[in-house]
């Protein structure tokens, strides 16, 4: 809804410049998102009249102007213009002037004569070039000769106008009305608005009745329906006012008859609709639902199949409009129309907003509709489009409307105290002052018993049925500003967080501990990016929830993985030249119970990390090697000793996005807590990048289940550690971890810790075969152990890892 | 030669040598060895004591004792001289570049969004706010219908969402965990949470609209609750996550789950109210969203909102980032560029 500020002035004083008036309307919740002047940039532009005129000594085409601009001095400025005389009045841009196309006058010099300013035309003003004449267009804007000299161009050409924007709220459908928004001044003044004398003359002895019938046969879409018919109609422009006031409301105007149909459309916030009457088949209008099928012909020249959904206004034969969205083709007033059906109707909201998405067609019309009209106070309209156009001799009006009104809508009545409304708002206003705001507001207030109140809503106000909704009007009529901030009473609360909230962030800080940094993605994926990370086909990842509507291409599946995430991130990282990143992303991931959805999803918290490029940062001393499989699971780690997480199995498992060689799942029973490996290199040149990538995948809830909370604290040993060292030669394939398993299994209570300190593979050791190199603490807690009992314990280790792995001792 | 004098010159002999030769520990320990070792010069004097006239040799005795002592506090005192010298020169041996850079471990980092969530968590935390959490694919009875805003409601204009099936979308607003909160508790107990997360709407990747972005939720249920104490509340937290002279207003508007509703501003934060590009020349900026809950949002999850009133709003979280870190394009959140990330 826009509207200028002059239309605004027809109905009501007030003062307020059209800025201050928007900043009211704001803090009233009537939101105004622009002010649009007029006058925009032609603050220093002033009317000035050429004196004299003389050559310019060092220019063919330059002239010399001296003007008189209303002071004492007349003022020199040179121009180029070649349609300038002597006498005549122009625009002129003062030195400082900002003009509407951008320029910025100073004073200058051209070819080495003082200028001081600069005579406009009217394309460097950006007036309306519509009426001007070829010279006027051409060169500098000639004014009348008589217009006077050293005034504001902008009041002589009378542009002191300015429009506001609104953007107004869904329940407000009231304030789409010049009406509408005049009452809203009238209450921020307290000044008296000049309301309209809506009345016109049945001139015509024809009766509308008998030419015309109308029918509901959709109650529950069309509340009521209403028609005049008006005869001997005169198609021509409207007057250039109402040109005016539909221009600045952003409205183009077309003839007398669609121009009057938009100007009540605007002034009371009802839509209206012209039909040829000649062209209605069978003289009826019927509101119906749309057979599925049928074709819908609307003005704009486009033909739709009907889905059987849509409300349309019928003649005997075919539809001919789209209820409260457009009008038919078929039925459209043109210059021969001769008699013509006005209607104003009231359309259901909801399915007037489903057809007009469905149909991709938003009119001024159906968003009206959307909000809901003034429904008693329907016939107003027709009788004021009527008497607009009898105004202009342009019809002669036909005796009685049509009105087909099945169910009165009830008035709306609203019982209240002050008390709650003070209680509701914090307020402590009398039941006189918040009175006083209804009923400049249009409410009717009575005095109930006691210190009851009711209140009977206006019409034109839909939003109004609880006591809540009148303490809405008493606040924003009395000014939130002006409410006293408070902070709330009653229970005293202590604030919580879930278990998981906290696990959540301990894991985030852990990481960042760890040199990790945290990256948020979004939940979004792609079937490309399942394939390239090697998801295989039956998976359940594959099982990603479609959007109905995806905004793009890229991102149609919610994902069920956020390893697709990470690896995006990197790459988008690498395409920056970012090669060294260390990450993780903490996030649900979506498993729908079944396709389509008939029941919410299961969202489970995904933790994945990945790494990749220089262990260190690049430096003098450092940076010079790479990350590796051992950093990432040292990672794990560490974060999982930071848990609380031990006593879990680590072993050579598989991962689809994995290395196969180059994979660990760290278990707790037949519990995954982590899968932890290198980039698949399939996945790798998938992808394309020729960099190492390190990943670790975790369950959230999994790894809740087995962490501790807090930390337990074993006392210090009193008694002093035995130190034994374990060096052996063992196939290339044994794995180190079940060599430790077996030593933790033989080595007794007093084995306090076990730490493989050397790996060698080589020469001296010979193919197929590694040396591994343990040192083995032994310690108790009651006393000093001796020799002979670490020795025992050294040799049950020995005899089991030489019998279980074929080791051969090296000492 | 009398022994006396020959003592005597033995001493002299033992300080010149100390005096002049040594110049390294090993060399003065040579020196000792010559003199005051079991085969050096002042043994071989106490071994030639046979020759002493009886009666003279304590006397001879107690100057070769007394010259010993003198020669071995002179090796003592060059012994001391020679080490700090030794100490010297290895530390000026031992000499490095100290302002070569550091090697450094760095620390990760947490997002920026993360950073303003845990700055917005522990503000409310402290007022005795809990933090709840809901789905994020979510039923449209929760996101839309228990807020008052019923199917084909002109209101969800304002919000596009992405919908999964006709009742199932990915949630547009936290706040359906409103609905879900009271839902799970007893009817009409009080109620103080916040319910920070990330909801979905259908709105195109730029730098001020994204697809998915954080938001945080509010609610306060109890006895009395006014408009006046959301006013008291939301100024309380905006002084403290902007600072305490940032001016803030109330503007009453429409959200279809809160009567009477309001869009609070504060005053710009990068031009203190003169007007600037990033409020658009207004000097205000719209941060959070507000109202006193609608009784018929009570009413739907079981509150009786005869007994009991409240408010609600809701904030952007990247919005408040933005303003906080000087952060003009909101894509850099979601880009995660190492460049940026490494800056928090």
């Amino acid at each position: 809804m826009q509207v200028s500020i002059k239309w605004l002035k027809h109905y009501i004083d007030f003062d307020w410049s059209a800025e201050e008036l928007a900043d009211k309307y704001t803090m009233a919740g009537v939101p105004v998102e622009n002010v649009v002047r007029q006058d925009e940039g032609l603050d220093k532009v002033i009317t000035g009249r050429i004196e004299e005129i003389t050559a310019h000594p060092d220019s063919d085409h330059l002239q010399i102007c001296q003007m008189n601009v209303g002071g004492k001095d007349r003022i020199q400025i040179i121009t180029g213009a070649q349609n300038v005389k002597e006498g005549q009045v122009v625009p002129v841009a003062m030195v400082g002037a900002h003009l509407p196309n951008g320029a910025h006058i100073k004073k200058g010099k051209l070819r080495g004569l003082p200028s001081n300013g600069m005579l406009c035309s009217a394309g460097e003003l950006h007036l309306d070039t519509t009426n001007l004449t070829e010279e006027q267009l051409n060169g500098i804007y000639i004014l009348p000769e008589d217009t006077p000299v050293g005034v504001p161009v902008a009041s002589v050409l009378g542009l002191d106008d300015a429009v506001l924007e609104f953007e107004l709220t869904a329940n407000r459908g009231d304030c789409f009305s010049v009406l509408g928004l005049v009452r809203e001044i009238a209450v921020l003044t307290g000044n008296q608005p000049k309301w309209p004398v809506i009345q016109c003359k049945e001139d015509d002895e024809a009766k509308a009745a008998e030419m015309l019938s109308c029918g509901i046969d959709a109650p529950e879409l069309c509340q009521r329906y209403t028609a005049r018919v008006i005869k001997n109609v005169k198609i021509g422009p409207s007057p250039v006012w109402m040109q005016e006031r539909l221009e600045g409301a952003g409205i183009r105007a077309i003839n007398n008859v669609v121009d009057v149909t938009n100007y009540v459309m605007l002034e009371l916030g009802q839509p209206m609709h012209a039909y040829d009457y000649d062209q209605i088949t069978g003289h009826t209008l019927t509101a119906r639902l749309a057979k599925a099928g049928e074709n819908l012909h609307t003005l704009d020249d486009s033909d739709r199949v009907a889905k059987g959904t849509e409300l349309v206004i019928a003649d005997s034969e075919h539809p001919a409009g789209l209820a409260g969205i457009m009008g038919g083709l078929e039925t459209e007033v043109t210059e021969n129309t001769k008699t013509i059906v006005l209607e104003a109707a009231s359309f259901n909201g909801p399915n007037i907003r489903r057809t007009s998405r469905a149909c991709g067609l938003h009119t001024e019309a159906s968003g009206r509709f959307e909000r809901g009209v003034n429904v008693p106070d329907i016939p107003q309209a027709l009788d004021r489009a009527a008497q607009l156009l009898q105004d202009m001799g342009a019809c002669t009006v036909t005796q009685g409307i049509i009105d087909v009104y099945p169910e009165l809508k009830a008035k709306v009545t609203i019982d209240y105290t002050a008390d709650q409304i003070n209680r509701r708002l914090g307020t402590a206003l009398t039941a006189v002052q918040m009175n006083e705001i209804l009923v400049k507001l249009g409410f009717d207030v009575q005095k109930l018993a006691g210190d009851k109140f009711r209140a009977t809503v206006p019409n034109w106000r839909n939003d109004c049925t609880l006591m809540e909704d009148l303490s809405e009007e008493v606040a924003r009529i009395y000014g939130l500003d002006n409410i006293k901030s408070t902070t709330p009473f009653g229970h005293v609360m202590q604030g919580q967080k879930s278990e998981k909230q906290v696990f959540v962030e301990r894991i985030k800080h852990i990481l960042v501990g760890l040199g990790m940094t945290e990256e948020l993605s979004f939940s979004f994926t792609n079937t490309d990016m399942l394939d390239k990370l090697l998801v295989p086909a039956d998976s359940k990842l594959r099982q990603a929830i479609p959007i109905m509507n995806p905004l793009t291409d890229e991102a149609p599946l919610v994902r069920t993985c956020l390893l697709t995430s990470i690896m995006e991130n990197a790459l988008r990282n690498f395409s920056r030249k970012n090669m060294d990143l260390k990450y993780f992303d903490v996030a649900p991931v979506f498993f729908p119970k079944q396709l389509p959805l008939t029941e919410l999803p299961e969202e489970r918290l995904e933790l994945v990390g990945l790494i990749t490029g220089r262990r260190e940062t690049a430096g003098w001393n450092q940076g010079n090697e790479n990350v590796d499989f051992y950093d990432m699971k040292g990672i794990v780690e560490e974060l999982f000793l930071q848990l609380g997480l031990t006593r879990y199995t680590v072993e050579a498992g598989e991962h689809f996005a994995l290395h196969p060689g180059k994979t660990a799942l760290f278990k707790k029973g037949r519990d995954v807590l982590a899968a932890v490996g290198e980039l698949h290199p399939q996945a790798a040149a998938n992808f394309g990048v020729k960099q190492k990538f390190y990943l670790f995948t975790m369950d959230v809830a999994t790894l809740m289940k087995y962490s501790g909370q807090q930390a337990k604290i074993e006392s210090l040993p009193k008694y002093p550690a035995i130190s034994r060292d374990l060096a052996m030669v063992v196939d290339t394939d044994t794995a180190a971890g079940e060599i430790e398993r077996v030593i933790k299994k033989h080595g007794g209570n007093e084995l306090k810790s076990i730490t493989l300190f050397d790996v060698y593979t080589g020469a001296q050791v010979g193919e197929g075969k590694k040396s591994l190199a343990f040192n083995l603490q032994f310690q108790s807690k009651e006393r000093t152990l001796k020799d002979e009992e670490a020795d025992q314990a050294f040799q049950n280790i020995l005899q089991a890892v030489e019998q279980q792995f074929a080791a051969e001792l090296r000492s | 030669m009398a022994m006396e004098e020959k003592i005597e010159a033995l001493k002299a002999q033992a300080a010149e040598a100390v005096r002049n030769a040594a110049s390294t520990l090993s060399e003065l320990d040579d020196i000792r060895v010559q003199f005051l070792g079991k085969k050096g010069e002042f043994t071989s004097i106490l071994r030639g004591m046979g020759a002493v006239a009886k009666e003279d040799r304590p006397k001879i005795g107690k100057i070769v004792n007394e010259a010993k002592a003198q020669v071995e506090a002179l090796i003592a005192e060059k012994n001391e001289e020679l080490k700090a010298r030794a100490l010297e020169e290895r530390l000026a041996q031992e000499k490095i570049d100290v302002t070569l850079p550091g090697r450094r471990q760095p620390l990760g980092h947490l997002h920026p969004l993360t950073l303003t969530l845990e700055r917005i968590k522990d503000i409310f935390f402290r007022m005795g706010f809990s933090v709840e959490e809901g789905p994020e694919i979510e039923r449209d009875y929760f996101n839309f219908e228990a807020l008052n805003l019923p199917k084909d409601h002109p209101a969800r204009d304002m919000q596009d969402s992405f919908y999964i099936t006709d009742e199932i979308l990915m949630r547009s607003q936290t706040s359906p965990v409103q609905a879900r909160t009271m839902q799970k508790n007893e009817p009409n107990a009080p109620i103080r949470m916040i319910a920070p997360g990330r909801v979905y709407r259908r709105d195109e990747y730029d730098a001020t609209h994204s697809p998915m972005f954080t938001q945080v939720e509010g609610l306060v249920i109890d006895e009395g609750i006014s408009l006046g104490d959301l006013k008291g509340t939301l100024e309380l937290f905006l002084h403290q996550i902007f600072n305490e002279n940032v001016g803030v207003r109330f503007r009453p508007s429409f959200f279809p789950f809160t009567e009477p509703s309001a869009e609070v501003d504060i005053s710009c934060v990068m031009c203190h109210g003169k007007g600037c590009k990033v409020c658009k020349g207004t000097g205000w900026l719209e941060i959070l969203g507000a109202g006193m809950v609608h009784p018929h949002v009570l009413e739907m999850s079981g509150y009786d909102p005869k007994k009991v009133s409240g408010f609600a709003f809701g904030m952007g979280v990247e919005r408040i980032a933005m303003l906080s870190y000087g952060v003009d394009d909101l894509r850099l959140f979601y880009d995660n560029d190492q460049r940026f990330l490494s800056q928090f």
